[in-house]
């Protein structure tokens, strides 16, 4: 059975079991945490919270990061 | 040159530079770099989880520039207030430039919605930023309800146009008890000197500086330009007339009459 989150917009199947932390989920993602801004389920998660804000199955994750803007 | 003043937060600086449409980070910094600003907008993106690399705060040394995070991409106020509190979290400092801009095709704010957001920021301690149309009786009720600066626009955004609402401006300047920083459409340094001549507090430029074909050259020229009509202003420029005025002495003439 596949587990599934929806990260920024897009459902993203994992096999065997879900990352059980953001932290753990950045890490698959080869994201480095330092740079992106997590919104968990509409709230926005801080950096010190990465590790301990735990992912349940559907959970809508978005990560955003700043780019070139005027 | 007289210090601007934002939030009570100094600035040597009058220009604002934009990020968006460099070549590359490197060609970024170094026209940041060249164009003395001390204040540069960023926008808040999705982060591309199949190429998640892409760093461009590694490109802007934050010891040197404030960095001002845009609420551009938002259509209406809860989707800039969203933005604006994603961009607190990342900055950890509370400075937005709020932008509203439902309509993609000419990109002109949503004055209502603005006022909205505005409102809520200000509230939650925002130092907010917004991008107007020029509007005089919009920037006179920000201000009123505690926005840190008005940013009116000149143009549309990447237009290159010029100071095409300058009449508009410059009521809005007339009127502010907040600096008033001309925003979008400068396309040219004679436009940013135009604007900073009629008194404006700063400008923001992006597109025409990371467009040039030099972007590096592009952003010395708008320093040298900002910089020559804030003094050209603060010199108390003398008025126009209709018929010539002689700067040479009309008497002592070589001739018999």
């Amino acid at each position: 059975m596949n587990a599934t989150l929806k990260i920024n917009g897009q459902v993203r199947e994992f096999a065997e079991r879900l990352p059980a932390t953001l932290a753990e989920l950045l890490k698959t993602l080869h994201i480095d945490e330092a740079t992106i801004v997590a919104e968990l389920d509409g709230k926005i998660i801080p950096h010190a919270e990465f590790s301990t804000a735990v992912l349940r199955e559907n959970a809508s994750i978005e990560l955003v990061r700043f780019v070139g803007g005027g | 040159m007289d210090k601007l003043i934002i939030a009570g937060k100094e600035f040597e600086s009058r220009l604002f530079i934009g990020t968006g449409k460099f070549a590359s980070n490197q060609i970024m910094a170094k026209a940041i770099s060249a164009s003395g600003t001390q204040m540069v907008t960023v926008a808040l993106r999705r982060v591309d989880i199949d190429n998640p690399n892409d760093n461009l705060l590694a490109a802007i040394d934050r010891r040197k520039y404030l960095l001002l995070p845009n609420t551009s991409g938002a259509r209406d106020a809860a989707e800039a207030v969203r933005l604006a509190r994603l961009a607190r979290a990342a900055t950890g400092i509370a400075w937005i430039k709020l932008e509203v801009t439902p309509d993609p095709y000419y990109l002109l704010p949503d004055g209502e919605e603005t006022l909205k957001a505005a409102a809520e920021l200000v509230k939650d301690g925002f130092v907010v930023l917004p991008y107007i149309n020029a509007d005089p009786i919009l920037a006179k009720k920000l201000q009123d309800i505690g926005t840190a600066t008005v940013m009116p626009l000149a143009a549309p955004i990447g237009s290159n146009k010029g100071l095409k609402t300058r009449d508009a401006i410059e009521i809005i300047i007339e009127q502010a008890i907040v600096p008033v920083v001309v925003d979008a459409g400068l396309g040219a340094p004679s436009h940013a000197a135009e604007a900073m001549e009629m008194g404006a507090d700063a400008v923001l430029v992006n597109t025409a500086v990371a467009a040039a074909a030099d972007p590096v050259a592009a952003a010395q020229a708008f320093k040298l330009a900002v910089q020559a009509g804030r003094l050209a202003y603060l010199s108390g420029l003398a008025g126009q007339s209709k018929q010539a005025n002689a700067s040479s002495p009309l008497t002592g003439f070589l001739r018999n009459e």
